[in-house]
Formats: structure tokens, C-alpha cells, sequence
């Protein structure tokens, strides 16, 4: 009985990190993407990522559910290492990725399902009831705003219609994390503002996020965190306020100047 | 015009029914062998390994390139000559198979590969295994892409099943040829038997087009999704009163917690 007592005092302590990656370095044919990185995100935190395109933000989020493997460093996911200096340490793939949600830029929604079933599936290969796992479904398609779209195929979604879905399907398996893969950067600027409001909503709600982001403002706002990746390292992290108000490093300002003079 | 029709038809009712019911037999069990078999080598075509891709290729490059009759003759008259002796049945349908499975690889294979990476990986991402991407996510997608190509290739079949008359394989066109030469009417009755291949295979084309919008319209054809749909049809239509803004209870906050 009382043990809920002292884990809810731990987590306001400290919060524990869901990921734990360090020195973390990946190449693709020799080219170096990523060197020594390191990064926590602890639960109920929201950490984004920032960068040019072709920096590895996005290989980097890809290697916390192990869509990609590292060559060195360490993953810890949930308190488990997963993968320890360019091996594989988890045994179990499947329960690894539904602990760590993923939304992509490109949606990635099975086309050939309707919303619905979109947010069913991974839910019945995991071994929940039909029943439960479509209560669950429709229940996450109102809490994103689509439930009236949910008998749609894809095909017939607009783009922030489907990537609400997708938002949906990812958190149909109660994971600890989800991970968002420049969510928006598909999508013009009314389905943007939609998106960003349910990740607004679910930030609220204290869901732990990691997000590779252009919207550097949506990123100021919602953070606790703010990691500036440049040619494969981190260049400066912090509070969100310091990185994109005031950063120390002349790369980091030279970045965000480029930003304000292209948005 | 009245002579036209002069074959004594009524005589021929059981024969030609035996005939057309031998016709659908090799058709069917010829086009399920030759999916089975096509599937496998478009699985090896698609596998890492360079050897399995090599035996794939040659294969249906083999196949495709010799003509059927050919096929015909050399797995009921050629391997007879070697003392390998396969029934009527047997070597006409293993022809069709083989000769179809060549084609029909190349269909499967390019549908496999239509399929977005990006969807094995979101099934990835998702927690499925091997197993689980491919039977929920890349076949029914494939089928999709492969349905037009393999239903031109199952008319295609039935029709070809008429080439089978040289090796007398009692199907519709062996029946024709029997009748003609009781009757020595071939006029008359090569038009009757092309009316019978006809009135098979313009229903056929038409039901098969049919089943094609069907799938691309993902209308749910197995009578599960049927049940799923109505009950999420169900689920979506209650309780969207609007006081449903509030955040469900859904699990996030355990998440949290």
C-alpha cells in the first residue's frame, strides 16, 4: 500500500532516464554520421533534437529502437541496455520497439487499413483481446481528434488527419517513450498547428518524448531540453531558453540564424 | 443457316460436361500449383542470399523463354522417352504450373518489392516480428500490386488448358476434336467449343475486375474484418457528446506515472 507513495516521491527527485545513449557512434559505408554522443531523456521529459538535414538527428533517434545499430556505445531503453559497443544485447526486439513508440515524417500508415485497424494491429500481434483492442483504438482516435475519420483509409485522410493516426497507432501499446521523427515537416501549416497540438496535449499529460524537430519554436516551448546536433556530435545542449535564446556556441548561432532568416 | 447446326447435340451433353468439368480442374489445380510455386521463386529472387537469387533467375528466365507446347511435349513424350512415364493429368497440369509459376514470380516479385520500405519499418517500429510484417503488412499490400497481373495470367491459363489437346487430355478441346471427327463438322463445332471457352471466361475476367475494385476500395472481404468493422463502426458511434473533449482515460497517464 504504500509503495506507490515512495515511487511517486523517487520520480519527483529524479526522474529516472527511459534512454540512456553514450558514446554512441554510427557510420553508413564509412561516412561517419554520429561520434561520441551522448543523451538521457528522463521519464515525463521532453528532450528535442535540432540540426541541419543530413546532421544525424535522425539516425541518432533511430538508434533507440535499434532501427538502426550503432557501431559503439551504449542504448539503454527503460533500464535495460539494448545494445553495448556494436552488439546486440536485447534479446527481445519485438518488446524493446512497443516499449518505444516512433512517428514518422512520412506517416507511414498501412494503406490498405482503416484508421482503426491501423491502431489495432500492433495491439493484436501483441496479444490483446479484440475487443480491448479496439476500445483502445477508438478511444486513442478521439484523444488525437479523429474518431470520425476512423472507418477512412488513409488514402482518404489529409495529412494531419494521418499523422494524428499514426500518433494514435504509436500509442496504442502504452509505451514509456515516443519517439517523433520530424513529425511535421511533411505537412503545411494548418495540419502543423493540429500535430503540434496533440503533442502539446500529450506533453501535458507527461508523456515522455524525444523529438528531431524544425519547428524551433513548437521545440522552445515544449522542452526541457534542447540538443544541437552538427555533423554527428552534439555542438550544445540545455535548457531551451539558453540553446535557442542565447547559445554559446558560434555554430549553434550561426544554425539558428539561418533558421530565422529562411522562416 | 439452318444447316449450320446440325451436329446432334443431346448426344454429346455428358461427354462435354465431363469435358468442361476436366477443363476447370486442370485450370484450378494448375493455377494453385502455379501460385505456390511462383511465390517460392519470387522469395527466392528476393532473398540476400545470391545463389537462391541465381537459381530463381534462371528458372523463370527458362521458362518464360521456351513456349508451352514445348513444355508439353518434353514432360509427356520427353521424359516418357527417359522412363520417367507421368499420366495425361499429371504431366499436363505440371506443365501449366511450371510454365505459369515463371510468369507469375515476375509478378509477385514486382509486388513484393512495390511495397514502401517505409512499411516494414513502421511494422518494425511497432513491435512486429518477421512473421507479422510480412503476412499483415507486405502480402496484403502485395496483393493489391499483384492482383491485376495474376488474374490476366488466370484466363490466360484457362484458355491455354486448350493446348492440352495434344496430349488428348479429355478437357473441352480434346472433346471438340472427338466430335469433329464423328461428325466431320469442325465449323460447327470448334464455334460451339469457342462459345463454351468464351461464356468461362468473359464471367471469369468480369468477376475477377469485380474483385479487383473490391480490394483497392478496401472493402473488407473476409467475414473477421467484416465483424471488426462493425464493431468499430459500433465503438466510433457511441458517446461523442461534447463534453468528450476532456482527455480520455487511455492509458496515457499510466504511462506517466
Amino acid at each position: 500500500m504504500t509503495q506507490p507513495v515512495t515511487e511517486a516521491k523517487e520520480t519527483k527527485a529524479s526522474p529516472e532516464p527511459v534512454i540512456r545513449i553514450s558514446g554512441l557512434r554510427k557510420s553508413f559505408d564509412g561516412r561517419l554520421v554520429l561520434d561520441d554522443v551522448h543523451l538521457e531523456v528522463g521519464r515525463g521529459r521532453i528532450v528535442s533534437v535540432i540540426g541541419q538535414s543530413g546532421g544525424g538527428k535522425s539516425t541518432l533517434m533511430r538508434c533507440v529502437n535499434l532501427l538502426e545499430r550503432p557501431d559503439r556505445g551504449m542504448v539503454e531503453v527503460a533500464g535495460e541496455v539494448v545494445h553495448d559497443d556494436g552488439h546486440m544485447v536485447c534479446r527481445d526486439l519485438p518488446r524493446l520497439r512497443r516499449t518505444v513508440g516512433m512517428v514518422f515524417q512520412r506517416f507511414h500508415l498501412f494503406p490498405h487499413l482503416t484508421a482503426v485497424e491501423n491502431v489495432v494491429l500492433a495491439q493484436r500481434r501483441a496479444g490483446v483481446p479484440e475487443q480491448e483492442a479496439l476500445e483502445r483504438a477508438v478511444a486513442l482516435l478521439r484523444r488525437v481528434g479523429v474518431a470520425h475519420r476512423g472507418l477512412a483509409q488513409p488514402e482518404q485522410l489529409s495529412g494531419g488527419e494521418q499523422q494524428r493516426v499514426a500518433i494514435a497507432r504509436a500509442l496504442a501499446l502504452k509505451p514509456e517513450v515516443l519517439l517523433f521523427d520530424e513529425p511535421t515537416s511533411s505537412l503545411d501549416p494548418e495540419a502543423t498547428r493540429e500535430v503540434l497540438s496533440v503533442m502539446r496535449e500529450l506533453a501535458a499529460d507527461g508523456m515522455t518524448m524525444m523529438l528531431v524537430t524544425h519547428e524551433l519554436p513548437f521545440a522552445r516551448e515544449v522542452s526541457d531540453h534542447v540538443v544541437f546536433v552538427d555533423g554527428g556530435r552534439i555542438v550544445e545542449e540545455g535548457h531551451p531558453d539558453d540553446v535557442l535564446g542565447s547559445p554559446a556556441q558560434p555554430r549553434t548561432r550561426e544554425f539558428l540564424a539561418s533558421y530565422g532568416s529562411t522562416s | 443457316m439452318s444447316d449450320l447446326f446440325m451436329v446432334p447435340w443431346s448426344d454429346y451433353q455428358s461427354e462435354l460436361i465431363d469435358a468442361l468439368g476436366r477443363t476447370l480442374l486442370y485450370t484450378v489445380v494448375s493455377f494453385a500449383g502455379a501460385v505456390v510455386l511462383g511465390l517460392g521463386v519470387a522469395l527466392l529472387r528476393l532473398n540476400r542470399a545470391w545463389p537462391a537469387r541465381a537459381i530463381a533467375t534462371v528458372y523463370t528466365e527458362v521458362f518464360k523463354n521456351v513456349p508451352l507446347l514445348a513444355i508439353i511435349f518434353l514432360t509427356y513424350f520427353g521424359l516418357a522417352s527417359a522412363g520417367i512415364r507421368l499420366d495425361v493429368f499429371t504431366a499436363g497440369a505440371l506443365s501449366l504450373i511450371v510454365f505459369y509459376a515463371a510468369y507469375l514470380s515476375e509478378t509477385f516479385r514486382s509486388a513484393i518489392s512495390g511495397v514502401h520500405a517505409g512499411q516494414t519499418e513502421a511494422g518494425e517500429a511497432l513491435g512486429l516480428g518477421r512473421a507479422g510484417i510480412f503476412g499483415h503488412i507486405v502480402v496484403p499490400q502485395a496483393l493489391r500490386l499483384a492482383l491485376p497481373g495474376t488474374n490476366t495470367f488466370l484466363v490466360d491459363l484457362l484458355k491455354s488448358t486448350s493446348l492440352l489437346v495434344t496430349i488428348s487430355a479429355a478437357e473441352l478441346m480434346s472433346e471438340g476434336r472427338l466430335i469433329t471427327s464423328a461428325t466431320f463438322r469442325a465449323l460447327e463445332v470448334y464455334i460451339v467449343i469457342s462459345a463454351i471457352y468464351f461464356a468461362l471466361c468473359y464471367p471469369l475476367s468480369q468477376l475477377l475486375l469485380w474483385l479487383e475494385r473490391k480490394v483497392r476500395a478496401g472493402d473488407p472481404l473476409s467475414p473477421w474484418r467484416r465483424r471488426r468493422m462493425q464493431a468499430a463502426r459500433a465503438l466510433l458511434a457511441q458517446d461523442t457528446s461534447p463534453g468528450d473533449t476532456s482527455p480520455a482515460d487511455v492509458g496515457l497517464r499510466e504511462a506517466a506515472a
